[in-house]
């Protein structure tokens, strides 16, 4: 069983089975799959550095169609396609390489058994699995505090039998991971 | 030496230009992102109190949002662009408009 984050003088310190590490390291590269550019062979690496997509200014440039990837990456100003398109073009692949950065290294941080966070990792290790939580939970259609409560209540492992199911208990214990590192950072703040 | 004048009254001009409509940030409630992770984002992000993250973050729990920050159009996409980095649903509007 995973221990819950907790507060030490070399850091947030947490503990994970290999199991539920292999788990984690499968779902941040999975999201990592979801965000990264599409690049072509003779992209500019100028483009890359200062985090500008050569293709935004592409007339076919669109926002996401894939819904999971269109909740990491939501319209700026839903009032106002033009000014939201605008905001992709000049914000979207940042975003992107920004996530990117945070899920690698989070998959990273899964090769070893005990977690230890600085103060400067934990935030982007919480917003890598905030991430997670964001994908699976548009897999699993939770868009309400209803959806939420009736996916918070399956807690039995053994009685999982659909994917959604088993979604759902993964959907728990990223949930349990990331509460537990909230907490230690509130009280380190 | 003699351009400073010059400078500054366009500066104060665009200043004004930008008091007159400031752009709001919005934070939208999502089932998903935790009450935690939202203050902490409040607090950590925008220097905000505990007590004021916790009361923003309630109202975008209760309410479904809440106006978040305020100012010109820059200062508010920068906010945006930082928000959708931490995964909250944050959205801009110009002041007169919400």
């Amino acid at each position: 069983m995973a221990r819950a984050f907790k507060n030490t003088r070399r850091g947030l310190v947490a503990s994970l089975e290999a199991t539920e590490r292999q788990l984690l390291r499968g779902l941040f590269q999975d999201v990592i799959t979801l965000l990264e550019p599409e690049r072509t062979a003779d992209e500019d690496p100028l483009w890359a550095m200062v985090g500008m997509d050569p293709n935004a200014h592409h007339e076919d440039f669109a926002p996401p169609t894939d819904r999971a990837t269109k909740r990491l990456l939501p319209d700026a100003d839903p009032d106002d396609a033009g000014a939201s398109l605008e905001f992709r073009r000049l914000s979207e692949r940042g975003i992107r390489e920004k996530k990117i950065g945070a899920l690698r290294e989070a998959a990273l941080l899964m090769e070893s058994s005990s977690l230890l966070l600085s103060t400067e990792t934990a935030p982007r290790f919480a917003a890598a699995l905030n991430d997670v939580r964001l994908v699976l939970a548009e897999r699993l259609g939770l868009e309400s505090d209803q959806d939420a409560e009736r996916i918070h209540a399956q807690d039995d492992w053994s009685k999982a039998e659909t994917v959604d199911e088993y979604l759902a208990l993964v959907y728990n214990f990223v949930t349990w991971l990331q509460e537990s590192l909230m907490q230690a950072m509130l009280k380190s703040l | 030496m003699t351009a400073m004048p010059d400078v500054l009254e366009h500066v104060e001009q665009a200043q004004a230009h930008e008091l007159d409509q400031p752009y709001l940030l919005i934070i939208w409630n999502d089932p998903v992102n935790l009450m935690s992770y939202v203050s902490y984002v409040f607090r950590s992000y925008f220097g905000y109190s505990e007590s004021k993250a916790e009361k923003l973050m309630m109202q975008v729990h209760q309410e479904g949002r809440s106006v978040v920050a305020t100012g010109n159009r820059e200062k508010i996409e920068a906010d945006v662009s930082a928000m959708h980095g931490f995964g909250l649903w944050a959205t801009l509007t110009k002041g007169d408009s919400a």
